[in-house]
């Protein structure tokens, strides 16, 4: 047999693989495949084997090509969603300070949540968003929801599906309208968000369903910012977090948290330090963070394993990669 | 219905993925749907969110109580203006939809920008390096001096009206070694971030759709 | 009802000989209230009306749209000796000259409430009621109060001054280059290796790729870029070199294709530009890049560049740029996305240097007076930290007035609000 045979045959073995997988669910053949523990420990020892022995050919003039470090940064993500080993969070600074701030909010108040995100940021946000708001319904805080990314509504929907089907919030009976609104998503990017300083209406003349605006009890005596009592934005880029705090905090007073993907993090700093956001939660660590503090662990928490994973082999191929590299220069240096 | 959606969603997920190795025909199909339904969705929401959503309804609103908006007409008439490029003799009246987004833009955007990107920041900047009599700690003190040099060096950087000679120029090295060690630390968040879009998809593949993992 | 101020003060003394009584009583040691507070104790305190608040004020808030009332009060008698007798306020409203209705609550210890749901022009009168379990009071009505709005908002005359000089410079600076003076800009690495790459790019026959972000033409870095393609059109118009500029936004494509066609004009090489050199790919972030992607490894371009405002697709189209042997030149004033840049990059204009490459490579007068007057605004925001770093931690570590005035002075100069 050729390379072409064993290729199409490999192909096969996985796609049979594949497929009984996915048939062996459905029928219950098993529930999961968590590693136990010895197996964990050993999957752990052979990757570090395994790179160390990429070193030590590197040393030897035998680089490790590209597509070797994307498999193995795959391996480093994929193996400890099945390993039941748990990572502590330790809580940020800008975190606890937007606990705080959640902490300060009455029952009874009204919560503006934005969406401002689309699926590929939602394994980093929408546990966020969804910590956030099971805070608020199990604290009778109302909350309205709106978007400024098309997708952003959605996300909130199949957020609020998950958090109804929760015991302890199906429990209090919450109505829509009454204790939560989606008004849906508006185009116009920071447009949006200077209008709604002074009429919410104009921007959102009815929500994501067509109930006019009016007649919907939370939010029909909502003139404008003034009526809402705390903000918290989920942002994966433009327009988000900056632009609300350029308009909603800097120039209506609004009292504002926010979350972000980790990419836009560090640039938000400084409005936390300046006190123009009142804390800030980023990515995969801020979402592992609001679960720990609100004590309800979810995926932010369990991705925190893959993640942690997935930096150690980069940070070692980070190192394998400048061995390679000062190697090379010597042997430059030396012809 | 659903399982055909979990094997196509699966499909096009390797088939992106499948990048990494090489081209190969199965990334060129994936990429191709992935262009055309992005490009596709984007007109339909852009459709029925704004040509239906605000200006058909905003000028006939379905609810009788509701007044007409004649004031989108105006709207609707420089979008339009914009189509006129696709007519080279007419094709000029383009620009002046261009200049209004263009203008309103740049006149909401220069005094919140100017607000709370240049003054308040300035006013953060100014704080006491060593705390009032000496209050701060160690560390909060080491804090302070490496934010307010680090900005002043930046700042020097990004002058352009003088180069960067002497004392000048060694505060302009300053500011690009600043610099760096800022684009590091974002650099480590932003890995964070690719982990986590990558992680969404491992457990969409692994969870969702061959249920190994809870 | 509005109570008498006679009737208020004998009620007053009433309350404060029942206090006293009951603090003496209190002062007995060993007996603790809940030991000795009877239950006709508390039904006598349960059913006393409270004493109203009193010295009630309205303030139409200023420098605001003409949506805003302060109200401020002394808090009840009650409020203050009795705790927890008063159970909550609640802020009663006429809207020219109309039936009072409720406008909010305030609890107990309170004594101000922002009505933000006044409308300009219109006059209101406000009261205040305290309430307890046995009763309520009134306070008298506040006079006729009529929300203003205000043309100019004083506590942005500083926002207003820094800005008019800055605003100023440029349109200072602007005039002076049309006038045909030269202004200095230094040096910017990485322009001159805009010719170099161009040229190795005409020299190896493959095609040129540009990207000019993947925002619209309302962003700023967008106009830098297509700025920048101008520059780099009129070259390769000159080289006669293939370039490939894949957009993501509609608008960016027009302005592009009218760009490089009036670059090629210039050049004297009207016949050899196309429409078919810019083209619109998606708006979909990561659809884009898929589609560049797609475009750098099948056509192989030997110079890449992307100059504008990109996101979370930077690092995917440097990375494969790297890959191919691509020489890559970079410009973004994003923060976020300079990492990838400077990493993946030959080399890479940071942040305000995409503008000054875009100034320096057009010569336009209104771009180059713009960086100037910029560079005002820059040294001026130096100037003030440093001088209120200097004074605040000196006036704070050795308590000296003098630099601790200066500093405050500088704090409100720079607050917005």
């Amino acid at each position: 047999m050729n390379g072409r045979m064993y290729k199409y045959l490999a192909a096969v073995a996985v796609v049979t693989a594949c497929v009984l997988l996915y048939v062996g669910k459905r029928v219950a053949w098993f529930e999961d495949m968590m590693f136990p523990t010895w197996l964990s420990i050993l999957v752990c020892v052979l990757i570090a084997a395994s790179m160390f022995w990429i070193l030590l050919r590197t040393i030897k003039g035998k680089p490790a090509e590209r597509r070797t470090v994307f498999l193995y940064v795959g391996i480093a993500v994929s193996l400890p969603l099945l390993m039941t080993i748990s990572v502590h969070v330790p809580i940020s600074t800008e975190g606890q300070l937007l606990f705080d701030g959640m902490k300060r909010i009455q029952p009874g108040s009204k919560v503006l949540v934005s969406f401002d995100y689309d699926p590929p940021s939602a394994p980093e946000l929408q546990p966020m968003a969804e910590a956030f708001m099971r805070y608020c319904f199990e604290r009778d805080i109302k909350v309205i929801i709106i978007g400024l990314w098309p997708q952003g509504p959605q996300q909130a929907n199949l957020a609020l599906a998950k958090l109804l089907a929760e015991p302890a919030i199906s429990a209090k009976n919450l109505v829509y309208g009454v204790d939560y609104v989606n008004l849906g998503f508006q185009s116009g990017n920071e447009f949006v968000i200077q209008r709604m300083g002074s009429d919410f209406k104009s921007m959102f003349p009815a929500d994501y369903r067509g109930t006019p605006y009016d007649s919907l009890p939370l939010v029909g005596n909502v003139r404008n910012f003034s009526g809402i009592d705390y903000s918290f934005n989920l942002s994966a880029g433009y327009p988000g977090t900056r632009e609300w705090v350029l308009i909603g905090v800097d120039r209506f007073g609004l009292v504002m948290g926010a979350g972000n993907t980790a990419v836009q993090t560090t640039g938000m700093y400084p409005y936390v330090r300046s006190g123009q956001l009142k804390g800030i939660l980023g990515g995969m660590s801020g979402a592992a963070e609001i679960e720990e503090l609100t004590e309800r662990l979810g995926k932010g928490a369990k991705f925190m394993v893959a993640q942690s994973f997935g930096h150690m082999v980069m940070i070692v191929f980070i190192v394998i990669g400048n061995v390679a590299y000062f190697l090379h220069e010597r042997k430059k240096k030396k012809a | 219905m659903h399982h055909i959606a979990l094997w196509v969603a699966a499909f096009l997920t390797l088939g992106i993925i499948s990048f990494l190795y090489r081209d190969n025909a199965w990334y060129k199909i994936c990429e191709s749907v992935f262009v055309g339904i992005s490009a596709g969705y984007w007109f339909v929401s852009y459709f029925w969110d704004n040509l239906y959503g605000k200006l058909w309804l905003g000028v006939f609103p379905r609810d009788p109580a509701q007044q007409p908006d004649y004031i989108l007409l105006i709207g609707g008439a420089l979008g339009v203006m914009m189509l006129l490029r696709l007519i080279p003799k007419i094709g000029w009246l383009s620009r002046w939809p261009l200049a209004f987004i263009v203008g309103a833009t740049a006149g909401l955007n220069l005094i919140i920008y100017f607000a709370s990107n240049v003054m308040v920041q300035v006013e953060d900047t100014i704080r006491p390096l060593f705390g009032a009599n000496y209050s701060s700690s160690a560390y909060d003190i080491v804090g302070n001096i490496v934010v307010a040099v680090g900005t002043f060096a930046a700042l020097i950087y990004f002058f352009f009206s003088k180069e960067h000679k002497g004392a000048f120029g060694g505060a302009a090295k300053v500011g690009i070694f600043v610099l760096m060690v800022t684009f590091g630390a974002s650099f480590g968040y932003t890995v964070m971030s690719r982990i986590s879009l990558l992680l969404g998809r491992i457990d969409f593949l692994m969870g969702d759709w061959l249920g190994v993992i809870k | 009802m509005t109570r008498p101020a006679t009737g208020c003060k004998s009620r007053t003394r009433m309350l404060w000989v029942a206090a006293i009584g009951l603090s003496v009583f209190l002062a007995t040691p060993a007996i603790s209230h809940s030991q000795t507070d009877t239950s006709s104790n508390r039904l006598l305190r349960d059913t006393i009306p409270p004493a109203p608040v009193t010295s009630l004020l309205a303030s139409d808030r200023k420098y605001d749209n003409g949506e805003a009332i302060d109200l401020t009060w002394v808090p009840s008698i009650d409020d203050q000796l009795l705790h927890g007798k008063i159970t909550a306020y609640q802020i009663f409203r006429s809207d020219n000259g109309g039936e009072f209705k409720k406008v909010g609550d305030a609890i107990p210890g309170d004594n101000q409430f922002s009505d933000e749901s006044v409308s300009y022009g219109h006059s209101y009168v406000y009261y205040v009621v305290a309430l307890t379990a046995g009763g309520r009071a009134e306070s008298i009505r506040t006079a006729s109060l009529i929300a203003e709005r205000e043309w100019i908002n004083y506590n942005r005359k500083y926002l207003f001054l820094i800005g008019f000089i800055i605003a100023g410079s440029v349109v200072y600076f602007i005039e002076t280059a049309r006038r045909g003076k030269k202004l200095f800009i230094r040096r910017i690495a990485g322009l001159e290796a805009v010719d170099e790459a161009i040229g190795r790019a005409t020299e190896m026959g493959r095609p040129i790729l540009f990207i000019s972000g993947t925002q619209d033409m309302d962003n700023v870095q967008t106009i830098a870029g297509i700025t920048i393609l101008g520059h780099v059109a009129r070259t390769i118009a000159d080289y006669d070199t293939k370039i490939r500029m894949p957009v993501s936004r509609s608008l960016v494509m027009t302005a592009a294709r009218e760009t490089i066609k009036t670059s090629y004009l210039a050049a004297g090489r009207p016949d050899a530009y196309s429409d078919d050199m810019v083209n619109y790919v998606t708006d979909e972030q990561f659809g884009f890049v898929a589609a560049v992607n797609g475009i750098m490894v099948r056509e192989k371009p030997a110079t890449c560049f992307y100059l504008g405002a990109f996101f979370a697709e930077s690092l995917i189209m440097a990375e494969t740029g790297y890959s191919i042997g691509a020489i890559q030149i970079a410009g973004t004033a994003m923060p976020t996305q300079l990492p990838f840049f400077v990493v993946a990059c030959d080399f890479t204009l940071i942040g305000e240097e995409l503008f000054a490459a875009s100034a320096y490579l057009s010569n336009e007068p209104k771009q180059l007076g713009s960086l100037k007057g910029q560079d005002v605004g820059k040294a001026i925001a130096l100037a003030m930290m440093i001088i209120g770093t200097i004074a605040v931690t000196v006036g704070q570590a050795w308590d000296v007035e003098f630099m601790n005035n200066i500093a405050h002075w500088l704090n409100s100069a720079f607050k917005t609000n």
